[in-house]
């Protein structure tokens, strides 16, 4: 049967009436959104060149897809600017690329992850992404509305609402939106997407989903050991340890932090070997912490169970301020490892990945079917 | 009120696009499970092996399967893989599943 992807339209008398319509709809995660009108919606679609009714992916098992339009509309809503709509639109193309299903996974798991973007590259510097001091606060236009943007596609376009089909125990500050930027110019390091293959000069978003952040405080240690044992200690209680070996991690390393490893000659690998080599608990710890079900057996007390699946798996990049010496560790809960793709430059020639049809996933019927 | 100022705002509805009728259609229902094939399906959770065994002898003891199949789902949040959805429909015709923890 044939039907169209076009968004409703709602109309409204004025625009403080209209904030309010959003919140009869529904549509908010809380706060006041900026409507969606119509123009600004356009405004958003113009800056990419996207047809308004060009599916971007599809949720398999929530039998919904994302068209351009309503991903404009859930960015205006947001507070974005046209110019942080490809930021956006690449981090949900990461998740449609690795398991559009990890969309529905990530909110129907009990343990509450939120979906960290982590850009690299020139366009932090166009867009003003905030990459050094307050990194995880409010305060900055695209840090708080690019990860905004997509905590509204979940609730509105893939019903990811607060006990409905998001299930979250404890629920996470992570959800109302977490984007940061890598501080490259104040890096020890090569930067974190040069790593992973990329040209310093593309822009890349790195999209996971996380858990909620822990920060380290190792303040007073002199060597680089000193802060990697606090890393590995902070690694292997983190949340009683309730995923360990099962799970990648992001150590965001603070200005100090960093400065200190750099200078002791400590690059990725080597800190990336350290940390996993100390980063571990006893089976029988976990046990009587109740991370692991069971009683105690002979040999628990002799098996290591390590916090990371292996030392790449321990992903680090520099971010935040010089004002204090911090760093900060996330969890990367297994919905979405970390993913890096480049944010393209146009989106003209973009095409939705095929659905899968090999039982697993159930396709949407398309136009004309 | 001034004619701008009464000019309708119009809004773009910001929820997902209606994927259309539903493509998929519920297996008829077994009118008698008594000798049929039972499957099991685990979705991971933790002690779920526990109950759906127990679960499974219970109704086993009333209906006296012709077979009982244990299969467990990767995730607890995702759809079983391929392979265990090819095994249900190959050596079941009733499935119990869904155990939180």
């Amino acid at each position: 049967m044939s039907h169209s992807h076009r968004a409703r339209l709602h109309e409204v008398d004025e625009a403080l009436g209209a904030i309010e319509e959003c919140y009869r709809q529904g549509w908010t995660d809380g706060l006041p959104v900026v409507p969606p009108t119509l123009q600004r919606v356009e405004a958003m679609l113009d800056y990419v060149s996207l047809d308004p009714e060009q599916v971007l992916g599809e949720v398999p098992v929530r039998r919904r897809a994302l068209t351009a339009e309503h991903a404009a509309a859930n960015a205006v809503m947001a507070g974005c600017l046209p110019e942080y709509f490809p930021v956006v639109l690449a981090a949900m193309d990461a998740m449609f690329q690795h398991d559009p299903n990890c969309i529905h996974e990530s909110s129907a798991a009990t343990n509450s992850p939120g979906i960290l973007i982590m850009v690299n590259g020139p366009i932090r510097k166009e867009i003003e992404l905030n990459c050094t001091g307050n990194l995880f606060s409010p305060g900055h236009r695209p840090n708080a509305t690019i990860g905004r943007a997509i905590r509204l596609i979940l609730i509105n376009v893939f019903e990811q609402r607060p006990n409905v089909l998001d299930r979250g125990c404890m629920g996470s500050l992570t959800k109302f939106g977490v984007c940061i930027g890598e501080d490259e110019e104040n890096s020890p390091w090569e930067p974190f997407h040069v790593s992973r293959g990329f040209d310093a000069d593309q822009s890349t978003v790195t999209v996971a989903t996380v858990q909620d952040p822990e920060m380290l405080g190792n303040r007073y240690g002199v060597t680089a050991e000193s802060l990697m044992d606090a890393t590995a200690d902070a690694m292997s209680s983190h949340g009683l340890g309730i995923y360990l070996n099962d799970s990648p991690w992001f150590w965001v390393v603070g200005h100090w932090h960093a400065q200190m490893l750099g200078a002791q000659g400590w690059d990725r690998p080597r800190i990336q070997e350290y940390v996993f080599e100390k980063a571990w608990r006893t089976r029988a710890q976990m046990k009587r912490l109740g991370a692991v079900r069971g009683p105690l057996l002979d040999g628990d007390e002799d098996i290591r169970v390590p916090a990371a699946p292996s030392p790449e798996s321990i992903l680090i990049l520099k971010g935040g301020g010089d004002s204090g010496i911090y760093s900060e560790l996330m969890m990367n809960y297994h919905g979405l490892p970390a993913l890096t793709i480049p944010i393209r430059e146009s989106w003209e020639d973009f095409r939705a990945p095929e659905a899968d049809d090999d039982g697993s996933h159930y396709p949407l019927p398309r136009r004309g079917d | 009120m001034t004619a701008a100022t009464s000019q309708k705002i119009q809004l773009v509805d910001p929820t997902g696009a209606d994927p259309g009728p539903n493509p998929l259609t519920l297996a008829d229902r077994s009118a008698d499970i008594r000798g049929k094939r039972l499957a099991l399906l685990d979705n991971s959770k933790a002690n779920s092996d526990v109950i759906l065994k127990a679960i499974g002898e219970i109704l086993n003891d009333e209906f006296e399967f012709a077979d009982i199949i244990y299969l467990k789902k990767h995730s607890a949040s995702l759809p079983p893989k391929p392979e265990v959805m090819a095994e249900l429909h190959r050596h079941a015709d009733i499935v119990v599943t869904g155990v939180g923890d």
